[in-house]
């Protein structure tokens, strides 16, 4: 047993977990892939997970380099972007159907009622974000100014 | 074999912030979000009671459903709410765990043992089917179908892959996770870049990324005046006057015939031989009730009104049903899976449950269910059946 559980490379509860979970979840791809019209479910599954780790996160990782580099009169602005590219990004990702309009059609059709101004309204948010993080970056920078500290090192203020 | 460059490298992932301690903080905080939203989402099963008649939408489920209660009126709007809103909130959560332990996505050598590989397999089940999750749920609240499946089959297979990954995932890293609780964040690796941000101020900003995503949209949840501040919700618009509040579907979209809802409507009320024929002026010729009840929608938005009608009760009555075990209401709809919904014995005969026949004081409006359509406290909205035509009881 002891052998046979060094070979395997973990305790014989992460084997049976494991194998338990995986019959639970074979029989619901299982049902999935006996519907009709429905087989294109894994297709989504895996394309989901290539999405998230191989072009979400790149993408904003590259993003994030970008924003590390800027300075406004010698102060380390990066959390000033990281803050609201998060709030507009993460609106925008949740509710890009609205957003884009490309869940108009439908909506209108069960709803009976046009809908309107979400783009608009993500954009005001979006500026709103902006615009404050902005103010709170320019309400640091006078501070600085009005402390006659010449020298911030990184890590200071809001933790920057 | 020698490790391949770039991400399999381990001095490739510089951030000082990633590390097992911040990966359990992580895990520690997702952990209730998606029990909330994998509990809620179970619960809306049982709450169409599939065991009845043709409620079942999917084919074969797990044997997870019990008789759904018709008290306090307001469970369904909640459950569901919960649903649909800490299912929105989790989204930058998730997004920050994936973040976290990304560099483990591309350890080199692949898999050290057989239980390395099978861990492997089970937390691409996991994470392929939490987004799977996310993205559906997310994009039908919204009423958008870029896919050819049926959003209900695929949304509950896939969390029953995600609840036997996740368990099996919680159990395995139980330890783990203590460990890393215990030893605290301990220092970054020497190839690691400056911090440009704190562990708490990441947090911060995966928190200020939940709560902007569940404000845009809990409004049109909660209701009434609160309605207009969800600035991003699908069903934030109403119209104005008494039948003002949304609808799910309209007369239009149900394709129901406006010429079979005038004077030559009846109700028919269905018991073994028994029949009994109203019209609409018979039905308000009978002893009325007035009910506050919400309907909440399986999308997540509740609209709470004024409800007028004859209590559900006395039609069984009329037919001698008041002990049926359940009753088979179908709609003027001709097609579509939920032109008819079988209701319990509880549901019909629950003191608040009525066929509606006007709200907010004035009648029904078409998109509303005129003639006439079902309310019952705690049920989902879609089987709150409009237009009316038949109600069978059973014998």
């Amino acid at each position: 047993m002891r052998a046979l559980a060094r070979r395997y490379g973990a305790s014989p509860v992460h084997l049976l977990v494991h194998l338990a979970a995986f019959g639970l979840a074979l029989w619901a791809i299982l049902h999935v892939l006996d519907l009709r019209n429905a087989r294109n479910v894994v297709v989504w599954f895996a394309a989901a997970l290539i999405a998230q780790d191989l072009i979400l996160i790149p993408a904003y990782s590259a993003l994030d380099r970008l924003a590390q580099r800027v300075r406004v009169a010698g102060l380390p602005a990066v959390n000033h972007i990281r803050v609201p590219a998060v709030v507009s990004g993460l609106l925008l990702l949740v509710y890009f159907p609205l957003i884009s309009g490309r869940a108009d059609g439908n909506l209108r059709f069960v709803s009976g009622i046009e809908p309107s101004g979400y783009l608009e309204r993500w954009l005001a948010i979006v500026a709103a974000v902006w615009v404050a993080s902005a103010v709170v970056l320019g309400l640091r920078l006078l501070l600085r100014q009005q402390l006659r500290d010449p020298v911030v090192a990184p890590g200071d203020g809001d933790g920057a | 074999m020698r490790t391949p460059p770039g991400p399999f490298r381990p001095t490739f992932w510089r951030s000082p912030l990633r590390g097992p301690w911040l990966t359990t903080l992580l895990g520690a905080l997702l952990l209730p979000g998606v029990v909330v939203v994998a509990v809620t989402g179970f619960l809306s099963e049982a709450a169409y009671e599939p065991s009845l008649g043709g409620n079942a939408i999917v084919p074969v489920a797990l044997p997870l459903t019990f008789g759904w209660p018709t008290s306090p009126p307001w469970l369904y709007a909640l459950t569901q709410g919960l649903h649909v809103n800490a299912g929105l909130a989790v989204v930058p959560l998730l997004l920050a765990k994936l973040w976290s332990v990304v560099p483990k996505l591309f350890a080199w050598p692949p898999a050290r043992s057989p239980a390395a590989l099978v861990e492997r397999l089970s937390i691409a089940l996991l994470v392929g089917s939490a987004l799977f999750e996310l993205v559906t749920g997310v994009t039908n609240m919204q009423n958008w179908y870029p896919w050819g499946f049926n959003f209900v089959v695929a949304h509950y297979y896939g969390a029953v892959v995600f609840v036997a990954a996740l368990v099996a995932h919680v159990v395995v890293k139980l330890p783990t996770m203590r460990r890393a609780w215990r030893d605290r964040p301990g220092t970054p690796p020497a190839h690691a870049a400056e911090p440009t941000i704190t562990r708490r101020g990441l947090l911060g900003l995966v928190g200020a990324g939940s709560a902007a995503v569940l404000l845009a949209n809990v409004g049109e949840t909660i209701g009434g005046p609160l309605r207009a501040t969800a600035l991003l919700a699908p069903r934030r618009a109403t119209r104005p006057g008494p039948n003002g509040f949304p609808v799910n579907k309209t007369a239009a979209a149900a394709r129901v015939d406006p010429a079979l809802t005038g004077p030559g409507w009846r109700l028919l009320l269905v018991h073994g031989d028994a029949r009994r024929e109203l019209s609409r002026d018979e039905l308000l010729a009978l002893d009325q009730r007035t009910e506050t009840l919400p309907i909440a929608c399986v999308e997540g938005w509740t609209t709470t009104q004024e409800w007028e009608g004859v209590p559900l009760a006395a039609l069984a009555e009329l037919v001698g049903a008041g002990d049926a075990g359940d009753v088979l209401v179908e709609s003027l709809q001709p097609r579509g899976v939920l032109r008819a919904a079988t209701l319990s014995h509880r549901q019909f005969s629950a003191e608040p449950s009525l066929l509606a026949l006007r709200v907010n004081g004035v009648d029904l409006s078409l998109d509303h269910g005129f003639p006439a359509r079902i309310v019952v406290p705690a049920l989902p909205g879609v089987h709150a059946t409009k237009w009316v035509s038949t109600m069978t009881f059973a014998a």
